[in-house]
C-alpha cells in the first residue's frame, strides 16, 4: 500500500467544523493509503502564545489565568463541534485540560522569572500543536479508524540545540521514526504528530522554525519513506501570480522543486525552501491541496517539471512593503571587504537582505529590505560606516518601491527572455529602478515604484500567456 | 585517557589483559597511558576514578563474576548507563553481547556515551549494523569519536586499510569472505568430503561455532560486516534491512564437488556494489586471492586506479578484537591530541 503524508495546516484544524472534514478526507484516504497525518496549531493560536509569553516576562500573573482559561475554552468548543462521541469527548478534554494546566505553570514560572529565553519560548509555543493534536485524533476515532498522537519528539525527531530555528538529525531521526511509526503504519494505525515542534537529544522541547509545519512533514516523509507529502491549506495551490492583482490567475499544476523554492517569495500560501530540502534530495513528491475543495489536484511540486510545455515563464509576483537602501562611497571602490561590513552592520541589527545589486564601478550598492526595517538601516549603516573618512559618504532610500519576481525552471538559457520583460516594463512607459538575476537563471527580480507594481504584474502575466494552459 | 568498559565477557576480559600488558610493556612512554576507571556488566560495576592497577584489573579476572562484589570498588546493581553518565572519563569501550533485533542495551548505551561528550570504541555489530547513519551523525553532533574496528576482520585492519591506505582512490565495490565460522564449514566440506551438519558439528566442537549457530550460518553476521563497510568506506548509508541475505544452509556436498570440477569453490560473500549489498554463497575460482580457507577472513576492494587489492588475515577471535580495541583507543588519542594542539 502506498504512503503518505498529510498534513493539515492552522486554518484546515481552525474550527471543529472544518476538523470534521479534515477526518472525512483521512477516512477518505485511509482505505489507499497508509497515513501519517501532521498538524498545525488552532489557527493564531502560535502567534496568541508568543505574545503572553512575552507579556508573562513583565510578571503579570493575573493576565496568564485569564489566557489559559480562554485558551481551554477556545479547545473545549472545537472538541464539542468536532467530535460526537461523549467517551471520546471527555477522553480529549481531560487531555486538554492537563495540557493548559501545565501551560500555565510555565507561564507562571516565567513571570516569576522575568525572562524569557529561546529554549523556554519553544517550550510556550510548542503547546498550541500538543493542543490541537488531541482533537484531531479525536476526530479521526470519532470515525471509527484506528490512531495514536505524538508530539514530534515522541514520534522521533531529534534535532540539534539552536532553539526557535532547530535542525533535524536526519540520520537519527530516520532510525527513531521507522522504530517508533513504522510498525504502527503496517498495522493499519493512523499517526497524528504535532508539527513544528520537536526534541533535542536530551528531550528538551525545540521548534523547527521557518518552514514550521511544512518542515514536520517532510522530515517525516523521508524517514517513513512516502510516495507523497501532502500539505492540504486553503488554497487551492501555487497561483501565476496573487489573484487579488490579476483576476485571470491562474493554477500551476505542476513545478519543480527549485522553481517552488524561488515562489517562498510568494506568501505564506507557498512551501518555504526549509521545508522542501529534505524530500528535494530523495526526490518525494510533495502536494499542495485545498483542505475545502478535496477533489482538486492541487499543485504537485517534483524534481523535474514535467510539464509539456516549454513555457519559460511560469509565475510573476510582487513584492510590497518593502524599500530599496543605496550605499554610495567613493572610497568603497576596489576596497576588499568593503561590502562586508555594509552587510554586517545590516547582519547584526536583525536586518535582513532580500535582494542586491551593484555594478562594476563599486561605487554603489543597492539593497532591497523589509519597509519597516529602513529607518533602522539607514541609522546604523550612518553610525558605523560613515564616520570623517569611512567607507560610505552618502546613504539614500526609497520607501516607495515594490520588487516584481519573475520565476521560472525554463528560463535558464532561454535567450531575449530578459529583453521582453523589460520591453514590456518600457512600453508602459515605467522606469525600472534596480535589476537582479542569479546564475541558476529561475528568477528575474527588478524593482519599481509601488504604483506601477500592479499594472507590470498584469502586463507580463498576460503577455506571457500565463493566464493560459 | 580514562576508560570506562562496558561489557566483561570474552572481549571485555580481553581488554584488560591487552592493557595491562601493553602497560607493563611501557607503552607508556609513548604518551599513551590508559587507565580502566569503571567496568560495568549488567549485575553491576566496579569504579576507581584513579584508574585500576593493572594487578588489580588480573585479580577481577581471576575471582570472576560478578565484579561488582569486590569489597573496595564495587557498585552491586548499578545501571550501566548510570555508570557511563556519572563517572568521568573520555572513553567508553563498549564490548557488550550483539543483538541484531533491535541492537539493546548497546545502542543506548552508546547514545549515552556520545550525549555525555564520550567518544565510544565498540566491537559490537549490532548497532552499527541496524542505525549506523544515526550513531555517525549522533557523535558528530556530540564531537566525539567513535571507532569499531573489531567489527570487521577483528585483529586484521580491514577498515582502516581502506580507509587509510586507500584514500584519494575510489573503491567501486567490495567483496568478501568476512565470517570465519562459515569460511570453515566450507572449506571442511569441500575438503574433507563431508555434509554440512558434519561440518557444522566439528566447527562447534572446536568452538569455532556457537551451539546457536543461526547468525554466523544464516549470513547475520556477514550482512553486519557488509552495512559496516557500506557505510564507512562507501559513504552508503544502509542498515541490516536493506542486504539482501542467504546463509549457507542449502549448500550441500554436491554443489561443492561440482564447483570443483570447474577448479571452483563455493563460499558465502558479502558484497557491496552499485547494485547494493548482499549476502550468498558463490562460487569463486581457486585462483581468485579471494579463495582462502578455514577459519580465515579476506576482502578485496575493487579501486578506480589501483586495481584489486586483497587483504588477508584472521578473523575475530576473543584476544584479536580485543586488540582492535586497543588500536581504535590509539587513534582516538591521537586524533584528540592534534585537536588539542590544534
Amino acid at each position: 500500500m502506498k504512503k503518505v503524508i498529510m498534513k493539515f495546516g492552522g486554518t484546515s484544524v481552525g474550527t471543529g467544523e472544518n476538523i470534521r472534514q479534515v477526518a472525512n478526507i483521512v477516512t477518505h484516504y485511509s482505505k489507499e493509503y497508509r497515513i501519517t497525518v501532521v498538524v498545525s496549531a488552532l489557527a493564531g493560536v502560535t502567534n496568541k502564545l508568543l505574545e503572553i509569553a512575552c507579556q508573562a516576562k513583565k510578571g503579570d500573573e493575573k493576565l496568564v489565568k485569564t489566557f489559559t482559561d480562554e485558551l481551554l475554552q477556545k479547545h473545549k468548543e472545537t472538541v464539542t463541534s468536532a467530535i460526537t462521541s461523549k467517551v471520546l469527548q471527555e477522553k480529549v478534554n481531560q487531555i486538554i485540560e492537563e495540557i493548559i494546566v501545565e501551560l500555565g505553570k510555565v507561564l507562571t514560572g516565567i513571570c516569576y522569572v522575568g525572562e524569557l529565553t529561546a529554549k523556554s519560548k519553544d517550550y510556550v509555543v510548542s503547546f498550541g500543536e500538543r493542543l490541537s493534536a488531541p482533537i484531531v485524533w479525536g476526530t479521526i476515532q470519532d470515525h471509527n479508524l484506528e490512531t495514536q498522537c505524538f508530539t514530534g519528539r515522541e514520534a522521533g525527531i531529534v534535532t540539534d540545540s539552536n532553539f526557535g530555528e532547530a535542525d533535524p538529525l536526519m540520520n537519527f531521526t530516520i532510525h527513531l521514526v521507522r522504530e517508533r511509526l513504522g510498525p504502527l503504519l503496517e498495522k493499519g494505525v493512523i499517526p497524528v504528530v504535532t508539527g513544528f515542534i520537536a526534541a533535542n537529544q536530551d528531550g528538551v522541547v525545540t521548534t523547527v522554525g521557518r518552514g514550521g509545519s511544512d518542515y514536520t512533514a517532510t522530515i517525516l516523509g523521508v524517514a517513513l519513506s512516502v510516495n507523497e507529502v501532502w500539505i492540504w491549506t486553503d488554497v487551492d495551490g501555487i497561483l501565476t501570480t496573487d489573484p487579488k492583482l490579476v483576476s485571470t490567475a491562474r493554477l500551476l499544476p505542476q513545478l519543480s522543486y527549485q522553481e517552488a523554492a524561488e515562489m517562498a517569495i510568494f506568501g505564506a500560501k507557498a512551501m518555504h525552501p526549509r521545508a522542501l530540502g529534505p524530500v528535494s534530495k530523495e526526490n518525494i513528491p510533495v502536494r499542495i491541496r485545498n483542505t475545502f475543495q478535496p477533489e482538486n489536484l492541487g499543485t504537485l511540486i517534483t524534481k523535474e517539471p514535467i510539464s509539456n510545455t516549454e513555457q519559460a515563464v511560469k509565475a510573476v509576483a510582487m513584492i510590497k512593503n518593502v524599500a530599496m537602501l543605496n550605499v554610495n562611497g567613493a572610497t568603497m571602490v576596489g576596497a576588499p571587504g568593503s561590502y562586508a561590513k555594509v552587510f554586517d552592520t545590516l547582519g547584526k541589527n536583525n536586518i535582513n537582505i532580500m535582494m542586491i545589486a551593484t555594478a562594476i564601478s563599486e561605487a554603489n550598492i543597492s539593497v532591497i529590505i523589509k519597509r519597516s526595517m529602513l529607518s533602522r538601516a539607514i541609522s546604523n549603516i550612518e553610525i558605523a560606516l560613515s564616520e570623517r573618512g569611512g567607507l560610505v559618504s552618502e546613504v539614500t532610500a526609497e520607501d516607495d518601491v515594490a520588487v516584481i519576481a519573475v520565476v521560472g525552471a525554463y528560463m535558464k538559457g532561454s535567450l531575449g527572455l530578459a529583453s521582453k520583460i523589460f520591453d514590456i516594463v518600457a512600453k508602459k512607459g515605467i522606469n525600472i529602478r534596480m535589476i537582479a538575476q542569479g546564475s541558476s537563471e529561475s528568477n528575474i527580480s527588478f524593482v519599481v515604484k509601488e504604483k506601477d507594481g500592479i499594472e507590470i504584474v498584469k502586463a507580463i502575466h498576460e503577455e506571457f500567456n500565463l493566464d493560459k494552459t | 585517557m580514562r576508560i570506562i568498559l562496558v561489557g566483561y565477557g570474552v572481549v571485555g576480559k580481553g581488554v584488560t589483559t591487552i592493557l595491562a600488558k601493553r602497560y607493563t610493556e611501557k607503552i607508556a612512554s609513548y604518551g599513551f597511558s590508559p587507565k580502566v576507571v569503571a567496568i560495568a556488566d549488567v549485575d553491576g560495576a566496579v569504579i576507581n576514578p584513579r584508574g585500576f592497577s593493572p594487578e588489580k584489573l588480573e585479580k577481577f579476572k581471576q575471582k570472576g563474576y560478578p565484579i561488582s562484589a569486590d569489597p573496595d570498588f564495587g557498585h552491586p546493581s548499578m545501571p550501566v548507563l548510570e555508570v557511563i553518565e556519572s563517572v568521568e572519563a573520555e572513553v567508553v569501550v563498549e564490548v557488550t553481547p550483539v543483538n541484531i533485533k533491535n541492537a539493546e542495551p548497546a545502542l543506548s548505551y552508546i547514545t549515552k556515551a556520545f550525549k555525555t561528550g564520550k567518544h565510544v570504541v565498540t566491537t559490537n555489530k549490532g548497532p552499527l549494523a541496524l542505525a549506523m547513519p544515526a550513531l555517525t551523525e549522533l557523535a558528530e553532533h556530540n564531537n566525539v569519536f567513535l571507532r569499531f574496528s573489531g567489527t570487521v576482520g577483528g585483529g586484521t585492519p580491514m577498515l582502516e586499510f581502506a580507509k587509510r591506505c586507500l584514500a584519494g582512490d575510489k573503491i567501486l565495490a567490495i567483496q568478501g569472505i568476512l565470517n570465519g565460522t562459515t569460511n570453515y564449514i566450507l572449506s571442511e566440506m569441500g575438503q574433507s568430503h563431508i555434509s554440512f551438519q558434519e561440518a557444522l558439528a566439528n566447527a562447534q566442537k572446536l568452538g569455532y561455532a556457537e551451539r546457536e549457530p543461526s547468525m554466523d550460518i544464516d549470513g547475520f553476521d556477514t550482512a553486519c560486516k557488509t552495512v559496516i563497510l557500506s557505510n564507512w568506506i562507501m559513504g552508503k548509508k544502509i542498515t541490516l534491512k536493506e542486504v539482501d541475505i542467504t546463509g549457507i544452509r542449502e549448500v550441500t556436498l554436491e554443489m561443492l564437488q561440482n564447483a570443483a570440477k570447474n577448479r571452483n569453490t563455493i563460499k558465502l560473500l558479502g558484497t557491496i556494489d552499485d547494485n547494493g549489498a548482499i549476502v550468498k554463497p558463490a562460487e569463486v575460482s581457486w585462483t581468485n586471492p579471494l579463495c582462502v580457507s578455514g577459519v580465515l577472513n579476506a576482502v578485496t576492494f575493487q579501486t578506480e586506479y589501483s586495481a584489486d587489492q586483497t587483504l588477508i588475515g584472521r578473523g575475530a577471535g576473543g584476544i584479536e578484537t580485543a586488540n582492535a580495541v586497543l588500536r581504535d583507543l590509539l587513534d582516538i588519542r591521537h586524533k584528540l591530541a592534534s585537536k588539542l594542539l590544534s
